[in-house]
């Protein structure tokens, strides 16, 4: 037994030798690794005539225990948690509180419904002078939106505003209450106002304008095919769009459909979209360079990228864009299209 | 048939027994009187007959003779022919046991010693062997510096190591890659560590486990089947003798490159124990600890990408067995053999990665950890009967490769560099301020976790009865055995990307373990410090993102089970026909295998879509004819032949049915449960013969036709998956297939002997042997395309390199000894390309070593060693010779100590 011990305590010795755990640091992984709490969006922005924006807070994706969701999915909490946030780096005016008036948190339970419809309350606790608030994260969801209220006259003016005017926010801690989650405090949210006297806003393409339309169906024609064969009697009107970040090309036609929302059915005219993300845009000039890049699923559930790229002027509310298109191997030459706000 | 077999066996076994009816038995133990240690490989025959037996490892022999008065003669190199008389009662059993002495005519002033004995066992065996063998003793593995198998079998004819870090892992014979070797401890396959192939990485087992190492290159019936090149047995000690045996050694040393010590001992106690000594008790102890890097470039051609690499290594192989046997008369013996080997491997590397294509200079570190253990349990018996002999045997061996930790970071810089590949020997670069790791982001961390575990099962039993036809002496001998293998492969692999704000890599810098790299050529500066990143990792964990995406196709991947019956049988004959001896008979192999693994599919857009489990099932018979002729020219020449069939089963990572497709780029790689092993006619023709004053010089020829060799076919233009309903069309499929022939050829030479025949050399011996091996391979044309599939062309077998070879020369004196050692490996096919440019060659290499010893008294021995004293690279090229992708240093390192025996 002695000589068996003895050969025990050489095995420990010489195991010591394989420097197996010579300055070596174990990784939290697998069940170790927290559940972390995170900003859902990098930023957004509204029209400074828009008396609210939000936020989302979110749960990033874990491993789906059950093994369905391949690419994982968000594993709600199980105890309500306590996220704090701060609202700070504003530009543009003086004090928070002359900006954001109010502020209320929800959470979506579905389509139609919201925690808020329900009266469940959040606590969301918000402090206008220091920006500094709170809000509780529940159990068993997946998302919470924070709501702000803003002041719609604050920024709506008449003039084209080149200097920015936004705020962001962060996270900045969270009060577990026994849950192994921990916050990313150095992603932002950045919101930005953006000044509907320069590109931002919607257009209107003039239906009486023949030309004008054929040109919008030659462009967005190229990357869908419903577009590509309209006729301007089929058309109610359309639209263009350039939002924080992305451009909207929208085709509202005449004919219309029932649309069932929320147990309310709505009749609507059928509307075609066409989504780009703006890859560039000299947003702080009335005239300059545009990029824009979306994707189209194809058949076989692909995606191909499309790029129309070119410049715009803006005069008087009278938007000239000179777009070249390319798609799947077809190019469209430089192509002016005109729309008015 | 099985009936007919019957009506032709059992009248012969009757026979054989009514023959033996008049016999008896001889037994006994043949050793050195000088030293008692035994001889192995002794000649014990019936004076005037050919009726003989050779000594076994522990110097053992037993045969049966007509009952009388007979004079038996022994022999064995370098002693002097010995004979004695004694009577033999019909159905009795007679024990003599020998001392016999050195040969004082033929080695004046040579002592038999040391290295010379150790050859000298090796060099009976071989002589004494029923087929083509090649034996290394212990005490000559001894005399060169090296510290595992594999290292020790490059010394062997025919053989060639791939290395990994400088030192020998994988052993091929005869140009046949390791997956055609068959690795086995005393006398039974154990199963490979490691995931996805069989084959055993030898340098887990280290030498001073093993009493003797058999190669044997041509196989007889009781053998396993599944070995084209020849099989490996590895044999561990057993205890000789009443008086206690205690031998050892306690050494260190020194690695140039990385500058550090190292560390090996060695303890072994052997004895037996009882009246007549009937219980034999061995324990063996070993450990060897050794701090080793490299200095390393690889060029990517098609990428045109330039890796530096750094590396720095700990190395531990700790070797436990033992041995327990008791004889209870001399007529039945039981035995328990335990191996347990544990080999450890933490490896640190870091890398540079200039990709001018990108713009952009990848910064990596890894910190791996890996250990491979080992352990076999052999228990078994041996009877002798008045008529027949029997034995038998179970085995438990189990393999696993344990990677706790796989850590690797990377960090990348967005900049421009060129690349310059003028210089064959060293790339030139420009890259300005490359070494600067504030301009380093980060990229990823990835945390690995393997385990591979590899189980055997094993009985086994073999019967022998000797038998007489006139004067002439036979043996027939049958067996079987049954096997049950289980293997499994299990994944864990965790990769965070930022999720925002991990600061740039200065903020982790660690420490050089080297003050220059490659001899100051490159430029390292500051290397990664990755346990701060993990640190930095576990302080701020909402600054990483899982790839969740990434970890289910990593895990699925690779993770199988498998479970392999093999259930075989034998029937051999040996018959002495004055001097010829001929061996024939026939084993029967079948296979059973059922495996489970994953189908990960990728779809269009290039995300996973599905993993899907999948099994297969297969199973194959094989009838392997063996016959061996052996010729005795004159006591001390043989003339052998043989004609042997043999077989090699798949690896599993070819044979598990997991499949991925990437519908994005349309390709997928499908596993082939219904693939066949690779079957082969193997011919064997060699003379021999051997110095009285111990030594040999032998030529052998030799040729095998392998049929159903495998290789990587395309399908063009498949369906996916290739069996049941098609979810995908227009794919190209890669699968491990049947079909194509392949064959090599070649020669050995080998001399070994004491040069005392010089007056002046008296005390030098050479050890000089050269293999030339040619092979050809035909497999789908990399030309094919959708039109030509079944192009053919012909390519060299991966593995096989052209010439192979050792010399040695050393001095041994009465108390000094040195040796110098050249190991040659040629050149040699590494990977086949996708196009005969793209195939990847390791450049042929020769390594000297050096090593020596002192006798301070006849028990204690000083000892040194230096290796790869020339600093010989690893170096691979692709394509042509002077396009080099590959040159990895090492330097030279060393060991000495002192080794006793109490």
């Amino acid at each position: 037994m002695k000589n068996l011990s003895y050969l025990f305590f050489m095995l420990i010795f010489l195991s010591a030798c394989e420097k197996k755990n010579d300055d070596l640091v174990n990784p939290m992984v697998e069940q170790d690794f927290p559940q972390i709490l995170l900003l859902s969006d990098e930023g957004d922005g509204e029209l400074e005539d828009e008396d609210k924006f939000s936020f989302k807070i979110t749960l990033a994706d874990r491993v789906d225990p059950s093994g369905k969701e391949l690419g994982g999915k968000i594993i709600p909490l199980e105890k309500d948690v306590t996220v704090n946030f701060e609202v700070s780096s504003f530009k543009g005016f003086a004090t928070l509180s002359s900006y954001l008036m109010d502020a209320k948190a929800f959470y979506e339970i579905d389509d139609c419904t919201t925690s808020e419809d329900k009266g469940i309350d959040l606590k969301l606790v918000f402090d206008k002078t220091t920006g500094k608030g709170s809000v509780t994260f529940p159990k068993g969801v997946e998302e919470i939106e924070i709501e702000f209220e803003t002041n719609d006259k604050l920024f709506d003016d008449k003039v084209f505003n080149a200097s920015s005017r936004k705020l962001e926010i962060k996270l900045t801690s969270v009060s577990p209450n026994g849950e192994y989650v921990v916050v990313n405090n150095t992603n932002k949210f950045e919101y930005e106002v953006l000044d509907d006297e320069g590109i931002y806003g919607e257009y209107e393409l003039d239906m009486s304008n023949q030309q004008q339309f054929d040109n919008y169906i030659k462009l967005f024609g190229l990357v869908n095919d419903k577009v590509k064969g309209l006729k301007i009697n089929d058309v109610e009107e359309i639209k263009i769009e350039f939002q924080y970040g992305e451009l909207k090309a929208i085709v509202v036609l005449k004919q219309t459909q029932n649309v069932a929302e929320c147990g309310k059915v709505k009749v609507e005219n059928v509307e075609i979209e066409i989504e780009g993300d703006l890859e560039e845009l000299d947003d702080d000039k009335l005239s300059g360079d545009v990029e824009i890049v979306g994707g189209i699923e194809q058949a076989n559930g692909s995606e191909k990228e499309f790029v129309y790229k070119g410049s715009f002027k803006l005069v008087n509310g009278n938007l000239e864009l000179k777009l070249k298109g390319e798609y799947d191997d077809h190019k469209i030459a430089e192509t002016i299209l005109a729309v008015h706000k | 048939m099985k009936l007919k077999m019957l009506f032709i066996w059992i009248p012969l076994l009757l026979a054989a027994t009514v023959a033996n009816a008049q016999r008896g038995i001889i037994k006994g133990r043949i050793t050195d009187q000088r030293n008692k240690e035994p001889l192995t490989g002794a000649t014990v025959v019936v004076t005037g007959t050919n009726n003989a037996a050779s000594t076994n490892l522990n110097g053992e022999y037993q045969f049966y003779v007509n009952a009388g008065k007979i004079n038996l003669t022994v022999r064995y190199l370098g002693y002097n022919d010995t004979t004695f008389t004694l009577t033999v009662d019909k159905n009795k059993l007679e024990v003599l046991n020998i001392a016999m002495y050195a040969r004082p005519q033929t080695l004046k002033n040579v002592i038999v010693s040391g290295y010379t004995q150790g050859q000298a066992k090796a060099l009976n065996q071989q002589k004494n062997a029923d087929n083509i063998k090649n034996i290394i003793a212990a005490d000559q593995i001894g005399r060169f510096p090296d510290p595992n198998a594999a290292e020790a079998l490059q010394r062997v004819p025919g053989i060639n190591i791939e290395r990994d870090q400088g030192e020998g892992r994988y052993v091929s014979i005869r140009g046949l890659a390791p997956q055609f070797t068959n690795t086995s401890v005393n006398g039974e396959q154990i199963p490979s560590p490691e995931a996805d192939v069989r084959f055993v990485a030898l340098d887990a087992i280290p030498s001073d486990q093993l009493a003797s190492i058999e190669v044997s290159k041509a196989l007889t019936p009781d053998m396993d089947g599944d070995a084209i090149g020849g099989s490996i047995n590895l044999i561990t000690r057993i205890a000789q003798s009443s008086i206690a045996a205690i031998s050892g050694s306690l050494g260190s040393g020194y690695n140039n490159l990385v500058g550090k010590t190292n560390l090996q001992g060695q303890l072994q106690y052997g004895q037996r124990f009882g009246k007549n000594e009937k219980l034999g008790i061995l324990l063996n102890g070993n450990y060897y600890h050794n701090d080793l890097g490299s200095d390393n470039f690889e060029r990517n051609v098609d990428d045109n990408e330039l890796e530096l690499r750094d590396y720095s290594l700990t190395r531990t192989r700790l070797g436990l067995s033992s041995s327990i046997d008791y004889k209870f008369n001399n007529h039945h013996e039981i035995y328990f053999k335990g191996l347990y080997t544990r080999f450890t491997d933490r490896e640190q590397r870091r890398r540079y990665v200039f990709k001018p294509g990108d713009d952009e200079i990848e910064k990596l570190m890894k910190d791996r950890f890996e250990s491979q253990s080992v352990i076999s349990l052999n228990t078994g018996a041996k009877h002798t009967f008045k008529n027949f002999f029997l034995d038998y045997e179970a085995q438990y061996s189990y393999g696993e490769q344990n990677t706790p930790y796989d850590n690797e970071s990377s960090f990348v810089a967005g900049m421009p560099s060129l690349l310059n590949f003028n210089d064959g020997n060293y790339p030139r670069f420009d890259a300005v301020g490359y070494t600067d790791n504030s301009a380093y982001e980060f990229d990823e961390i990835g945390f690995g976790k393997t385990k591979a575990k590899d189980k055997n099962l094993t009985a086994k039993f073999n019967v022998g009865l000797p038998y007489k036809i006139g004067s002439n002496d036979g043996l027939i001998k049958f067996g079987a055995k049954v096997r049950s293998k289980n293997k499994s492969y299990t994944i864990q692999q965790n990769t965070f990307e930022n999720l925002g704000g991990v600061p740039n890599l200065n903020q982790f810098e660690g420490v050089s373990p080297k003050s220059e790299f490659l001899k100051g050529r490159y430029d390292l500066g500051t290397p990664m410090g990755i346990n701060k990143l993990i640190t930095y990792f576990n302080n701020n964990p909402s600054q990483f993102e899982l790839q969740v995406e990434d970890k289910a196709i990593d895990q699925a991947l690779e993770a199988f089970t498998a479970n392999e019956d093999v259930v075989a049988g034998y029937v051999m004959g040996r018959q002495q026909l004055k001097k010829l001896m001929i061996l024939g008979g026939v084993r029967y192999e079948r296979t059973k295998v059922s495996y489970n693994s994953n189908d990960v599919v990728i779809d269009e857009n290039g995300d996973l879509a599905a993993i899907v489990p999948v099994s297969g099932s297969s199973s194959y018979d094989f009838v392997l004819p063996q016959l061996h002729f052996k010729y005795e020219i004159t006591p001390l020449s043989n003339l052998r032949a043989a004609l042997t069939w043999s077989y090699a089963r798949p690896n599993f990572s070819e044979i598990i049915p997991s499949q991925e497709i990437n519908r994005e780029d349309g390709v997928a790689s499908v596993g082939n449960p219904a693939l066949q092993p690779v079957s082969a006619i193997n011919y064997d023709l060699m003379y021999e013969h051997y110095f009285g004053s111990v030594g040999i010089v032998s030529a052998g020829l030799f040729h095998k036709q392998l049929d159903d060799f495998i290789y990587r076919r395309i399908l063009f233009n498949a369906n996916y998956p290739l069996t049941g309903t098609a979810t995908a069309t227009g794919i190209d499929i890669t699968q491990a297939q049947n079909g194509n022939k392949a064959s090599i050829t070649g020669i050995e030479l080998a001399l070994q002997r004491r040069l005392n025949f010089i007056p002046l050399l008296k005390d030098f011996s050479v050890y000089l042997n050269y293999t030339y091996t040619n092979s050809k391979a035909k497999i789908q044309s990399r030309a094919a395309a959708a039109n030509n599939a079944n192009v053919t062309e012909e390519i060299r077998l991966p593995g096989q390199s052209e010439s192979v070879g050792n010399a040695s020369l050393a001095y041994e004196g009465k108390r000094f000894s040195l040796r110098g050692s050249l190991n040659f490996n040629g050149s040699f096919l590494s990977e086949v390309g996708g196009t005969k440019e793209a195939d990847v060659f390791v450049k042929s290499r020769m390594q000297f070593d050096a090593s020596g010893s002192v006798n301070i008294t006849n028990r204690i021995r000083l000892f040194a060693e230096l290796l790869n004293l020339t600093n010989q690279p690893l170096e691979v090229y692709q394509g042509n010779k002077s396009q080099t992708i590959q040159r990895e240093f090492y330097s030279f390192w060393s060991r000495f100590g002192i080794k006793f025996n109490l």
